[in-house]
């Protein structure tokens, strides 16, 4: 959070708030049961932990408007079920996501040695431009961790992957994960490795103004935008 | 012909399989092509002219298409199947067809929408290349536009309906010649060709993102909608397994009815009815898919499903709970062309839509949830191979018994309340009913009132005036032609006047009761009474008692008798109760019912009478008052004591006797009479009521008996029964019908004596009784 502060957010009211966002950007939260991919969510969307608002229903489909370097961006959360048993069928999620969160729970080694089977998931699932992010959830069990911080930075390293340690309790983090990934994701489609007209991109492009033309944004701002 | 349309009807039903529908219409006999002729079973429901037509096409198309890739090929061994064993297809279809009846009697499922499933037998069919759109598309997307969009410009419509048009035209020429996926790439295509059309036309230059959104799933749904309804086309499209599939996975379900919540870990609860409704709720929506004919209804369904099973789940539920929960509710629900329904919506939904938003979410959670039942092992479900393979050669029913008793239950209680609410709505009809009757009981009696009220005023304002006629000559002539005329005007008047005639009835006869007290009082006030109702037996004749049918000479003798009863009455009871009577007296015909019923025919009797009275207030016909009046010159003659006129009066008064003598025979007590002969001599009377020519003859014996024992047996009734009983009600009665004999009296003095004055009791009388 304090890191971006050239990365607004803020929140629009879903029914009548103003809908000129630019993009719009589908994420999936995936990783093992039990690791919290619900909460990062529910934090993310409603900046509330989960298990503080038990009248919560429906927390696995979010959505949340942001603004990177000036462009309004939609993002869609889709999160999914984590059960080993369920792996084989829930490849469907994967189509046309823009960016994966991969979650696992640092005090929970499992979950972690579950990774490599969800990023090669991941990986022949999805398009080469989709935007990985690994988050060691609940940060804030410090105590029982499970998972250090060093190991799970070199494998993200070694895999090409955007790494942060947060906790859905305390929100720490969790604004940085969804942010950083929304930003490189931008990034490439203003580097034009993501074809915004392929429908697996994961991204919809909306002219925000209508008479604008619709290639001037991302050429436009390819320069000043890093 | 009834034979022939009925086996028509049952060839068509085992050839073309339709999902149960619960009515066969006209339509469905018709040719497919609606051409408008008969169609066929035999020739695939064609008539034979297209029925030719479509074999040439398909000729034609396989010799296209055996380039093609194979849905091609595998469309025409379909074809080569259903030709000769349609018999054991129909057999696999009624197998479907019990197994979805009886998941509608289960769950009510309402919808049952014609579907065009099981085409396999025509899988041939194609749309004819002349084939038009019928307007009826046009129509109701205009409407849809209108309803859905009103701020938007006719043009913004008008393009609409351009792009579904070509949209349709083009699926349906490329559905020949393409495969599915090649037609869903294209219906892609064609969705974003319109989505980049709203972008670049000036037309659309300032609708907002998200109303183009809604434009573009506007035209997708009317779209598909038409398209979803011809078969083969993109749904369950010929050359695909679909169907296929559909059955097996139907199967599959019913096989696997013995998962239970503990399988999947889902924390479901059987014995919360909350639960199960919610349960039930979601199964509801996941059958309606089905009905939904559009891609984007079908979604909307499936995400009102999901919403549901969401709720099931509890307070904070995950993705890790719901998929669970929805293969459950899919386990329990086993909808109808599952597999098809999926197909179609991946195909030919708009895939930004599908793959974004939350009906896409929710849609690839179903898709998920159905491959995990595709792909169930026992690994899948922590079971070991030995048990599931138990379970699994258990017989479909005897699974899961406990979820469809408990399903069941729930759509038992929904009907209920469906039908609670119907009783309610019936109740609430019944009220606002009986409101409106209350109210239209109120209006008739104030209506009833007011009409009384103008009468009560008319008749004040111009009091009934007959001018004595004094030509005798014209006397002879007419008693035959006035009885008929009497006749008539008792006949016409009585049947349409009952109902109102009473109040005025009352209003008559009830004055005297108020005036008793000064009968009472002033017994000689009666004797000039009574001369005067002698006199005018006609004026009113009905009120008449013994006394007033007498001839003159009688009138002597009665008077001394009324005197001679009147004053051993008053001093014997009527004294006694001296204060009283007026209350009581004009309280008895009002709330003594056995006294009362004994009067209605009297009543009536008198009415009509009455009318003949008043023939000039309520505005008769000229010819009628003029009958009345010619009636009425023989009484002033008689008042004037003109002998040979009394025939005349006779008769009018003798049916009024019949009615005083109804009124005799009533009492209970008659027969204890001393003076029995009354009865006897009363029959004649009644016999003679209508005023028949016949008297006539009569008149003189009549006259005799009337004199005799009416006047005596009149009084002489009242009298025993005043005297034998207990003091108060006898009195009552009595008195009462002492004072309608006086009533009698007084009226008819009114009219008669009082021609030419305005008499001066019966204005204010009626006013009394008005109040």
């Amino acid at each position: 959070m304090y890191l971006n502060l050239a990365f607004r957010t803020h929140f629009t009211n879903m029914t009548s708030g103003p809908y000129n966002y630019s993009y719009i950007f589908k994420y999936i939260i995936i990783g093992d049961m039990g690791v919290g991919k619900s909460c990062l969510l529910h934090q993310f969307t409603e900046k509330k932990f989960m298990a503080d608002c038990p009248h919560t229903i429906g927390v696995e489909f979010g959505t949340r408007i942001i603004e990177v370097a000036g462009q309004k961006i939609k993002l869609q959360i889709w999160d999914t079920a984590g059960q080993e048993r369920f792996r084989a069928v829930t490849r469907s999620y994967y189509r046309g996501a823009a960016g994966a969160l991969m979650v696992y729970d640092i005090t929970r080694r499992s979950t972690y040695n579950h990774l490599s089977s969800w990023l090669t998931d991941t990986r022949n699932l999805t398009n080469p431009s989709t935007v990985i992010f690994l988050i060691g959830n609940k940060s804030d069990l410090d105590g029982q961790r499970d998972v250090t911080y060093e190991e799970a930075k070199q494998f993200a390293d070694e895999n090409g992957l955007m790494f942060v340690e947060a906790s859905a309790k305390t929100g720490q983090n969790v604004e940085e994960a969804f942010l950083e990934t929304a930003k490189k994701i931008y990034q490439s489609i203003q580097d034009g490795r993501l074809d915004l007209n392929a429908a697996e991109s994961g991204v919809q492009h909306k002219p925000a103004s209508p008479g604008r033309p619709l290639a001037a944004p991302p050429a436009a701002r390819d320069n000043c935008a890093c | 012909m009834w034979y022939g349309t009925n086996l028509q009807r049952s060839y068509k039903y085992m050839m073309f399989s339709k999902m149960p529908s619960l009515r066969i219409d006209q339509s469905d006999l018709k040719c497919k092509n609606g051409c408008d002729y008969f169609g066929n079973p035999q020739w695939q429901g064609y008539c034979s002219k297209c029925h030719r037509e479509q074999l040439q096409r398909q000729r034609w198309a396989e010799k296209g298409s055996s380039t093609l890739p194979k849905p091609e090929q595998k469309k025409e061994s379909g074809f080569k199947l259903t030709s000769h064993s349609s018999f054991s297809k129909f057999e696999e279809k009624r197998l479907r067809q019990s197994e979805t009846l009886k998941k509608a009697n289960l769950l009510k499922f309402s919808v049952f929408k014609k579907s065009s499933t099981d085409d396999h037998d025509h899988a041939m069919e194609r749309k004819p290349p002349e084939f038009k759109i019928p307007p009826m598309v046009n129509e109701g997307m205009k409407r849809d536009f209108r309803l859905r969009f009103p701020n938007l410009t006719p043009q913004m419509d008008r393009d609409a309906r351009l792009f579904a048009h070509s949209f349709i035209m083009d699926v349906i020429k490329c559905s020949n010649v393409m495969t599915v996926d090649e037609l869903s790439e294209r219906v892609q295509r064609q969705y974003q060709r319109f989505m980049k059309h709203m972008d670049s036309s000036s037309h659309f230059a300032n609708v907002e993102p998200d109303t183009k959104e809604l434009l573009m799933d506007f035209v997708e749904k009317h779209a598909m909608t038409y398209l979803h309804e011809l078969p083969s086309v993109v749904f369950s499209p010929a050359g695909t397994e679909d169907e296929r599939l559909d059955r097996a996975m139907s199967e599959r379900i019913q096989q696997l009815s013995w998962v239970g919540e503990t399988h999947l870990e889902c924390k479901l609860d059987r014995t919360n009815a909350a639960c199960r409704q919610l349960l039930y709720k979601a199964i509801s929506e996941l059958l309606g898919m089905d009905a939904a004919l559009s891609p984007g209804g079908k979604v909307a369904r499936v995400r009102r499903a999901c919403r549901h099973v969401l709720a099931l789940c509890g307070a904070p539920a995950s993705a890790d709970d719901l998929l669970p929960a929805l293969i459950f509710t899919v386990l329990k629900a086993n909808p109808p062309r599952l597999v098809s329904n999926i197909n179609f919506v991946t195909r030919f939904c708009n895939a930004q839509r599908l793959m974004t938003g939350e009906g896409g979410y929710y849609f690839t959670n179903l898709c998920c949830a159905v491959s995990f039942i595709e792909n169930l092992t026992p690994e899948s479900l922590n079971m070991d191979r030995k048990e599931f393979d138990c379970y699994m050669a258990m017989p479909a029913s005897i699974g899961g018994s406990a979820w469809a008793a408990a399903l069941s239950l729930c759509g038992a209680s929904r009907e209920a309340e469906e039908q609670r609410l119907q009783v309610e709505n019936l109740m609430a009809e019944t009220r606002a009913l009986k409101e409106k009757g209350d109210q239209l009981a109120v209006n008739a009696e104030s209506f009833e009132k007011e009409i009384a009220k103008k009468v009560q005023d008319v008749l004040a304002k111009t009091p009934l005036e007959i001018k004595p006629r004094r030509e005798l000559p014209r006397l002879g002539s007419l008693t035959a032609a006035t009885a008929a005329l009497i006749d008539l005007e008792v006949d016409k008047l009585n049947p349409s006047q009952i109902n109102n005639v009473p109040k005025i009835e009352q209003h008559e006869s009830i004055p005297p009761l108020v005036e008793q007290e000064p009968l009472n009082t002033n017994k000689p006030k009666l004797c000039p009474d009574l001369h005067n109702a002698c006199g005018s037996t006609e004026a009113q004749p009905k009120n008449l008692p013994a006394t007033s049918t007498n001839l003159q000479e009688n009138v002597t003798q009665i008077i001394p008798q009324n005197q001679n009863y009147l004053e051993s009455e008053l001093i014997v009871t009527n004294i006694q109760y001296q204060d009283e009577p007026i209350i009581t007296f004009s309280q008895t015909p009002e709330d003594k019912s056995p006294s009362r019923s004994p009067l209605n025919p009297w009543e009536v009797k008198q009415t009509s009478s009455l009318e003949l009275l008043t023939p000039s207030p309520l505005g008769f016909t000229p010819f009628d008052s003029r009958s009345i009046d010619e009636l009425m010159t023989p009484d002033d003659f008689g008042s004037e004591q003109v002998p040979g006129l009394s025939n005349v009066n006779y008769d009018i008064d003798l049916s009024d006797f019949s009615g005083d003598n109804s009124l005799a025979e009533d009492v209970p007590r008659e027969p204890k009479d001393p003076f029995s002969p009354d009865p006897k001599k009363y029959y004649p009377f009644e016999a003679r009521d209508p005023f028949s020519p016949i008297l006539d003859k009569f008149d003189e014996f009549t006259l005799v008996d009337t004199k005799t024992n009416e006047t005596s047996g009149a009084f002489e009734v009242i009298h025993r029964a005043s005297s034998s009983r207990d003091p108060f009600s006898p009195v009552l009665q009595e008195s009462f019908s002492l004072e309608r004999d006086a009533s009698l009296l007084d009226d008819s003095h009114s009219p008669t004596s009082t021609s030419l004055l305005p008499s001066p009791l019966l204005p204010q009388t009626s006013k009394t009784n008005d109040h």
